[in-house]
């Protein structure tokens, strides 16, 4: 079973290179997009827990297995990227860079799941680095202006975390007997340098997470990838930060307090902030990316409930699972259906599509009978297990975030409602409908079987009496009625375009210090000392004409190959030698 | 089938010879030179793995000679010996065919080929050399022999490098031979012996045992290229590229690395050379190359130039690892021995690819060429990942080795440089190899009838093009990039490379 686990990674691997040969044709691209992930889903599926086993030759000390949490996480991960993979080979069809586009869609699936059958370090941090540098040719894919500038902030973002990580694994596992990630963990736990390996980790993990304040690159990046990019994107990648966290955070070992608190803080931040801005934008793509660090908040005040808590983690394990898996297909399905909405050509396929999106948008603002409600349920379930003071605040403060949600959605909804779209003429919207469809049926029905598949005890939300449902209820209904006021009052007197908030949101200071910094250095001459970062500064805005790259060093060191400088050091040979003679 | 002198004498003697007869070739006699080159080559690399076989069984292997009275020539092959000679061979044997395709009808190949031959004949006996005084002759032949190749082309440019070249490399020499000379007057000339044979000395004259070590490490530091002694290498990036990847991958620089090696674990032994304090400004020296390297490689446009560059701070790798005690830290140096030359040779194979194909020298020519060269750019990549430190590639188990080393022994700041080095490294390959792939085909090559790209289109006369290069070219590449990848992939083997210097480091830290 174990090599069975091995090679799921290996597949879509094998298929990225038969894909990137010259002779692949189109339809085989497709297949292999389609169906590269499908043994992962099977065995996700149908296998059993399998105990971490040791492959000593490959990398460092690797160990693969699939424990609860991994075989959850690889259930929703293949699944996502099954469904879009198939909906990606219709997508692409006629569209240009079909081949590289499939190249990188199955290496960064390979990377994905990769990541979470491994079980130690080395193999991890490889699954995790695949994933993140082949994710860039997926948000590159479409060259636009735009897609430049978000692969930009991807990557300078990608590479500060990979740095970050490498340098928190090197530090947590120094101290372990082995590379394994139970070791690491328990390590991490005792470790003289706790404090800083978490921080790193958190921050490593936080910027594929989305989190506060690292999200930056996220609502850029998301929406501009090909629509079912933008679903793994953010239905599966960004849940990697979070496995990230899990595996080697001390969870259930040590208490963190101080930790516990940001994270909670952040998280709730996050759900906020992510609304706030959300609302304000005027691509359905990117408020759904807002909605995603706006939900991964409400899934990093699980973790740092546990991680305050270490009691509390079997409980806040089993809701964060079912988070995951609930926000992972709830939010692929809305990424995909802009792309159906968008093929939609008559009244019929309009319909079709809004109404899916809006089951989709009910299950994220969690609507009772809806995946999202049981999620939510499961999560507010750990909320009373907080330390401190914090139950009672949470207790306020999770139903207005709620409400949030489902203004986001609103707006969202809205948004995608109100496009312009041409009627008639041959669409590929069946295609793309269909692997739409199966996971709206999951959408729908998955959180009824979720937890007696893998055995989940979850805090479970009682829908028939009339108090609890109204506490489910009052968020959404409060939500929509903010959001039809606020449509009501727009369309009397239009918004002007001051009310919305550049994508990226705190990017937008960020890169105009940078470009003010470079415009600066550029400007005036610099003391020669200072010219390295002048020439650092100017790499970054990407230009390589080296006309007006300053190079100091340079003259320095044409300096010490003068001849002048060989007769010095013929003197210090000479000088050092009868020393020797003397000394000798 | 081979006792032990005689298989040392015919590793060394396999491209000696062979050398020496190239001399004699007449220009024309292609076929004949490049046969025999291949089978020096090849012949090589399976007596390096019959030395390896019996040292893996037990065998011991020994050269004495006395060349005057009290002065021994020593031959002997030992764990580091092999670590080295392995990796000059194999590295050797795919250079070769490199080289033969990449001055394929140019003149003077037969004085090329003679020199290159000998310049490996010089590396197996640095590696192969039992003392002090045997490694500085054959560290003074590498010099001599390499000059010849630096300034191959024999233009002005290329004749001030090679000026620069035999300063630096002279001066070091110099200063290789008052170490080794000052060395036997106050401890006698002996035998290279882990755990060193100074370790009475320096209890009664550490000061003069200090010095002893500046004046060797400042002389094995100009080949190493330590920052302030790496002046010479990026002026020899002009030389053509199988020499360049013989500098910066199998031979030179490595020479100066693996002398480093030598120094402070066989001649001072680790526990003495840690009691005389020197080894943390060692590490400091390193540290500052590390940096200081990667800084100026992200400055260059000219790619040949980064990679030089990028070769400083990565040898420096080695440096840190040997100079940091302990036994993680010293797989990381020792591993990276070898991973730093087969991820730079390939750097340095595709460059060369890059600039015989579509005469692409710099950094802002190379926009788009992936799609035209997408097996050469694929190589690039991975080699570029591998400096990195990004997992799977080779560089990742350096990193990780050299980054618990540094913390197990309480220097924390090693991760800092480590990390450091990692995001300038990212700061000037990231680039690359982000416009290679993503960006539009650049005029400075689309126009050409070369850049008909392999995919859909066909090539010049209507024949669909096969490769995007020439084979004897693009072959070498493919083969380090996989070591590269495999190296890392597969570090796990005993017979890799983190196998063999697990194995060495057993030796100098006995568990």
């Amino acid at each position: 079973m174990i090599r069975v686990i091995a090679t799921l990674p290996l597949i879509p691997l094998a298929a990225a290179l038969l894909a990137a040969l010259p002779a692949s044709p189109g339809r085989l691209r497709g297949l292999l997009m389609a169906a590269a992930a499908l043994p992962a889903l099977a065995v996700a599926l149908f296998a059993s827990a399998v105990e971490p086993a040791q492959l000593e030759w490959a990398l460092l000390d690797t160990h693969v297995g699939l424990d609860t949490i991994g075989r959850v996480w690889l259930f929703f991960t293949s699944f996502l990227w099954c469904v879009a993979g198939l909906y990606a080979a219709r997508y692409m069809e006629g569209r240009p860079g079909g081949r590289r586009f499939a190249v990188f869609y199955l290496m960064t699936m390979a990377g994905n799941l990769g990541l979470v059958i491994a079980q130690d370090v080395a193999s991890f941090y490889l699954g995790f680095a695949l994933m993140t540098f082949a994710g860039y040719g997926l948000v590159v894919h479409d060259a636009t202006p735009e897609a430049r500038r978000a692969g930009r902030v991807y990557l300078v973002m990608a590479v500060l975390g990979e740095t970050m990580l490498l340098a928190g694994f090197i530090l947590a596992a120094v101290g372990a007997p082995s590379l394994a990630m139970h070791d690491v963990v328990a390590a991490v736990a005792t470790s003289p340098r706790a404090g800083v390996i978490v921080a790193l980790l958190l921050a490593g993990f936080g910027i594929k997470a989305g989190a506060l304040p690292l999200h930056m690159w996220l609502p850029l990046a998301h929406p501009v990838a090909p629509t079912p990019a933008s679903a793994v994107l953010s239905g599966a990648m960004i849940k990697a930060g979070l496995l990230g966290w899990i595996r080697f955070l001390p969870l259930g070992l040590v208490a963190m307090e101080g930790w516990s608190i940001a994270i909670i803080a952040l998280g709730i931040a996050a759900a906020f902030f992510g609304v706030m801005v959300g609302v304000t934008q005027r691509d359905p793509k990117t408020t759904l990316a807002y909605s995603s660090i706006s939900q991964m908040g409400f899934l990093n005040v699980g973790l740092g409930i546990a991680l305050g808590a270490p009691e509390a983690w079997p409980v806040a394990a089993a809701a964060i699972l079912a988070y995951v898996v609930h926000h992972g297909i709830a939010k692929g399905a809305l990424f995909l259906g802009v792309g159906v909405a968008a093929e939609a050509r008559t009244v019929g396929e309009r319909r079709f599509a809004l109404g899916g999106l809006a089951l989709a948008a009910l299950s994220i603002a969690g609507a009772p009978l809806t995946s999202g409600s049981i999620a939510k349920g499961a999560l507010k379930g750990v909320a009373p297990l907080a330390p401190g003071g914090w139950p009672a605040f949470l207790d306020v403060l999770l139903p207005v975030a709620a409400l949030g949600s489902t203004l986001l959605m609103a707006r969202f909804l809205f948004l995608v409602a109100v496009k312009d779209r041409a009627m008639g003429g041959r669409s590929r919207f069946m295609g793309l409908a269909l692997p739409w469809t199966v996971l709206l049926a999951a959408v729908a029905g998955m959180m009824w079987l979720l937890p007696h598949w893998y055995d989940l005890e979850l805090h479970a939300p009682d829908f028939t009496s009339p108090g609890r449902l109204w506490i489910m209820i009052w968020p959404i209904a409060g939500g929509t009625l903010v959001a039809l006021l606020v449509a009501g009052i727009a369309r009397r007197r239009p918004f002007g375009r001051g009310a919305t908030v550049a994508p990226g949101d705190i990017l937008i200071p960020v890169e105009r210090a940078a470009a003010w910094a470079v415009g600066r250095l550029r400007a005036y001459p610099l003391p020669e000392s200072l010219t390295p970062v002048q020439g650092l500064a100017s790499l970054w805005y990407g230009t390589y004409a080296g006309a007006d790259r300053r190079d100091s060093l340079a003259g320095a060191e044409a300096f010490v190959t003068r001849w002048a400088v060989a007769a010095t050091m013929a003197l210090v040979v000479i000088v050092l030698t009868m020393l020797a003679l003397i000394a000798g | 089938m081979f006792h032990g002198p005689s298989l040392l004498l015919s590793i060394l003697a396999t491209s000696m010879v062979t050398g020496v007869i190239l001399f004699f070739l007449k220009e024309e006699q292609a076929r004949l030179r490049t046969a025999l080159n291949l089978f020096g080559a090849a012949t090589k690399v399976v007596l390096v793995a019959l030395l390896v076989w019996g040292t893996a069984h037990g065998e011991s292997y020994q050269l004495r000679m006395q060349f005057m009275p009290g002065l021994e020539i020593v031959l002997h092959a030992d764990f580091l010996a092999l670590l080295f000679g392995s990796l000059s061979a194999v590295l050797w044997l795919v250079t070769t065919i490199y080289a033969v395709g990449y001055l394929e009808g140019s003149p003077h190949r037969s004085r090329f080929f003679g020199f290159f031959s000998l310049c490996v004949a010089a590396t197996m006996g640095i590696a192969l050399a039992g003392n002090l005084l045997t490694f500085f002759v054959f560290y003074e032949m590498l010099t001599v022999v390499t000059y010849p190749l630096v300034v191959h082309r024999g233009t002005g440019r290329a004749l001030a490098a090679g000026r620069t070249y035999l300063l630096y490399t002279i001066f070091g020499g110099t200063l290789v031979l008052v170490g080794t000379v000052w060395l036997s007057l106050v401890a006698g000339s002996q035998d290279f012996a882990t755990g060193g044979f100074v370790s009475e000395l320096a209890a009664t004259r550490p000061g003069t045992l200090r010095a002893i070590f500046a004046v060797l490490i400042a002389g094995l530091g100009v080949k190493a290229a330590l920052v302030p002694l790496h002046g010479w290498l990026p002026e020899a990036m002009v030389a053509p590229a199988p020499v360049s990847a013989l500098l910066h991958a199998v031979a030179v620089v490595k020479a100066g690395a693996f002398g480093i090696i030598r120094v402070v674990y066989d001649v001072f032994g680790v526990t003495t050379a840690e009691a005389l304090g020197v080894l943390l400004p060692l590490a400091i020296v390193a540290a500052v190359s590390i940096v200081y390297g990667s800084l100026r490689a992200a400055m260059q446009d000219d790619l040949k130039k980064r990679l030089a560059y990028s070769t400083i701070s990565q040898l420096s790798y080695i440096t840190l690892g040997v100079a940091i005690i302990g036994p993680l830290s010293t797989t990381g140096g020792m591993v990276h021995l070898m991973h730093q030359g087969i991820m730079k040779i390939t750097l340095f194979f595709c460059a060369g690819l890059y600039a015989e194909t579509l005469g692409i020298h710099r950094v802002s020519e190379m926009t788009g060429v992936g799609r035209r060269m997408p097996l050469t750019t694929a190589a690039f990549t991975i080699a570029a990942f591998g400096m990195m430190g990004v997992p799977p590639v080779a560089g990742f188990v350096s990193k990780w080795y050299l980054g618990l080393g540094g913390v197990a022994a309480g220097h924390d700041w090693v991760v800092a440089v480590l990390v450091t080095s990692s995001l300038l490294n990212a700061l000037y390959f990231l680039p690359v190899v982000k416009v290679a792939w993503f960006d539009a085909p650049s005029d400075a090559w689309a126009g050409s009838d070369a850049a008909a790209s392999p995919y859909g289109t066909t090539g010049a006369g209507g024949r669909r093009r096969r490769l995007e290069a020439a084979p004897l070219l693009l072959g070498p590449a493919m083969v380090t990039a996989w070591l590269s990848l495999a190296a890392g992939v597969l570090a796990g083997v005993w017979f890799g490379p983190l196998g063999l210097a697990r194995m060495a480091v057993a030796l100098i830290y006995p568990p």
